[in-house]
C-alpha cells in the first residue's frame, strides 16, 4: 500500500478496498456505538441500520437520534443534521480534477465521508485515470458496508460487546488519527504550509477539547487558511498554493 | 418509526447527498468551461488551500482519545510518534497506521 504509486493494474477496486482497511479500525467501533445508542434511544435495529445506510454521516447521525429521543421538532433535527454535514461542501470540488467522466459519480458521492475524502485526496492524483473510478468505488463501498455492518452489530449486541471488549473499543479508533497523520504529513512541504497546517491541527484539537467538535473542522480549516494568507515568508511564490496538492 | 420520522430520515439523507454532490457538479462544469487548461490551475485558490487544511483539521479533531485521561493522552503521543517514525522510513499507508495503533494499544494495556 505505497503512498506513491502501488496499485493493481487489473483490479483497482481491490486496491481501493485494501487501502481503506485502516479506516475500519475507526469506523466499526463508532458504528457499534451508534447502533447501541440508537436502540437505547428507542429505534429498532432495522431503523438504526436504515439511518446508517441512508444518511451515512457519523456525527450527524448521533445528533439525529439524540434530538429525536429528546423530542425536538423534526424540521430542527433535519436542519441541524444538514448543518453538521455542511463541511462536506468542499470535498468533491477538491477531487473533481482527478475524477474521470462517468455517470456513476453522482451516486458514488453518497460515500464521500471525511475519511474517504482524505484518502482519495492523497491517492487519486497518484493513480492512472483508468483506475480511479474502480479505486474510489472499492474504498467507498468497503467503508459504507463496514459502517452499516457495525451499526447492525451494535444494535443487536452492542451492550455485550462494549462490556466484553471495552479496551479494544478505545484502542482501535486510534487508526483514524494515525491514518489522517499519514495523509497530512506529506503536505508539510514549506514553512508556510507547515505553519498553516500546524495551526489548523492545534485549533481543531483545542475546539474539540472545548466541546465544539461539530464546528471544529471548518473553523480550524478557516484559521489555517487565514494564517496561510496572512503569513508570507520572503521566498513565497504562487506555486505554494498547489504544493499542498502536488507534493511529489 | 412514524411516517414523519421516516420523512425526516429521507430528507436528511437527500440533503446530505446534495451537499456532497452539487459542489462536484459545479466544479465539473467550471473545469469543462476551462477546456484543456491544467485542472489544478482552473480550481479556485481558496479551494486548493482548504483541501489539505480540512485533512489537517480532521487529524486534530480525531486526536482526542475516546476516554481522555493521562494514560490515553500518553498513548496518543506515543502512537503519533510511532506512526510518524514508521511513515518516515516506509512512506506507505498501512504500516504506519498499524504501528501507531499497536503503540497506542501497548501503552493503554501497560498503564491501564
Amino acid at each position: 500500500m505505497s503512498l506513491q504509486a502501488a496499485s493493481s493494474p487489473t483490479r483497482p477496486w481491490l486496491t481501493g478496498m485494501s487501502e481503506a482497511i485502516p479506516l475500519l479500525g475507526g469506523y466499526i467501533p463508532v458504528a457499534i456505538s451508534f447502533g447501541l445508542i440508537a436502540t437505547q434511544a428507542g429505534f429498532s435495529a432495522w431503523e438504526a441500520v436504515a439511518i446508517s445506510t441512508l444518511i451515512y454521516a457519523g456525527a450527524s447521525q448521533f445528533l439525529f437520534v439524540g434530538m429525536v429521543a429528546a423530542g425536538a421538532p423534526l424540521w430542527l433535527v433535519v436542519a441541524m443534521t444538514l448543518l453538521i454535514n455542511l463541511r462536506h461542501v468542499v470535498y468533491a470540488p477538491n477531487l473533481a480534477p482527478w475524477l474521470p467522466t462517468s455517470r456513476l459519480w453522482p451516486w458514488l458521492m453518497h460515500g464521500l465521508t471525511d475519511q474517504i475524502f482524505a484518502l482519495a485526496h492523497a491517492r487519486l492524483p497518484q493513480l492512472p485515470a483508468a483506475q480511479r473510478l474502480g479505486w474510489y468505488t472499492g474504498a467507498a463501498l468497503l467503508a459504507w458496508l463496514s459502517w452499516i455492518g457495525g451499526t447492525a452489530l451494535g444494535a443487536v449486541a452492542g451492550g455485550e460487546l462494549v462490556a466484553r471488549w471495552a479496551l479494544m473499543g478505545e484502542i482501535l479508533p486510534f487508526a483514524l488519527p494515525a491514518l489522517f497523520l499519514v495523509l497530512v504529513a506529506p503536505r508539510f512541504t514549506s514553512r508556510r504550509w507547515s505553519l498553516a497546517l500546524g495551526l489548523t491541527i492545534a485549533s481543531a484539537l483545542l475546539l474539540t477539547l472545548l466541546g465544539l467538535t461539530n464546528v471544529a473542522v471548518p473553523l480550524a480549516a478557516v484559521c489555517g487558511a487565514l494564517c496561510f494568507q496572512l503569513v508570507k515568508f520572503d521566498h513565497c511564490q504562487k506555486t505554494e498554493y498547489t504544493q499542498g496538492e502536488r507534493h511529489e | 418509526m412514524s411516517s414523519a420520522l421516516w420523512i425526516a430520515v429521507l430528507a436528511s439523507a437527500l440533503g446530505t447527498l446534495l451537499i456532497r454532490l452539487l459542489p462536484l457538479l459545479w466544479m465539473q462544469r467550471r473545469l469543462a468551461r476551462q477546456g484543456g487548461d491544467d485542472s489544478l490551475e482552473a480550481m479556485p485558490q481558496w479551494l486548493t488551500l482548504l483541501g489539505p487544511l480540512m485533512i489537517g483539521a480532521l487529524f486534530g479533531v480525531s486526536l482526542t482519545p475516546v476516554t481522555p485521561g493521562v494514560t490515553s493522552w500518553l498513548a496518543t503521543a506515543i502512537g503519533v510518534l510511532a506512526t510518524l517514525a514508521v511513515w518516515w522510513y516506509k512512506r506507505t499507508l498501512g504500516w504506519p497506521v498499524a504501528a501507531g495503533v499497536a503503540a497506542y494499544g501497548v501503552v493503554m494495556v501497560l498503564f491501564s
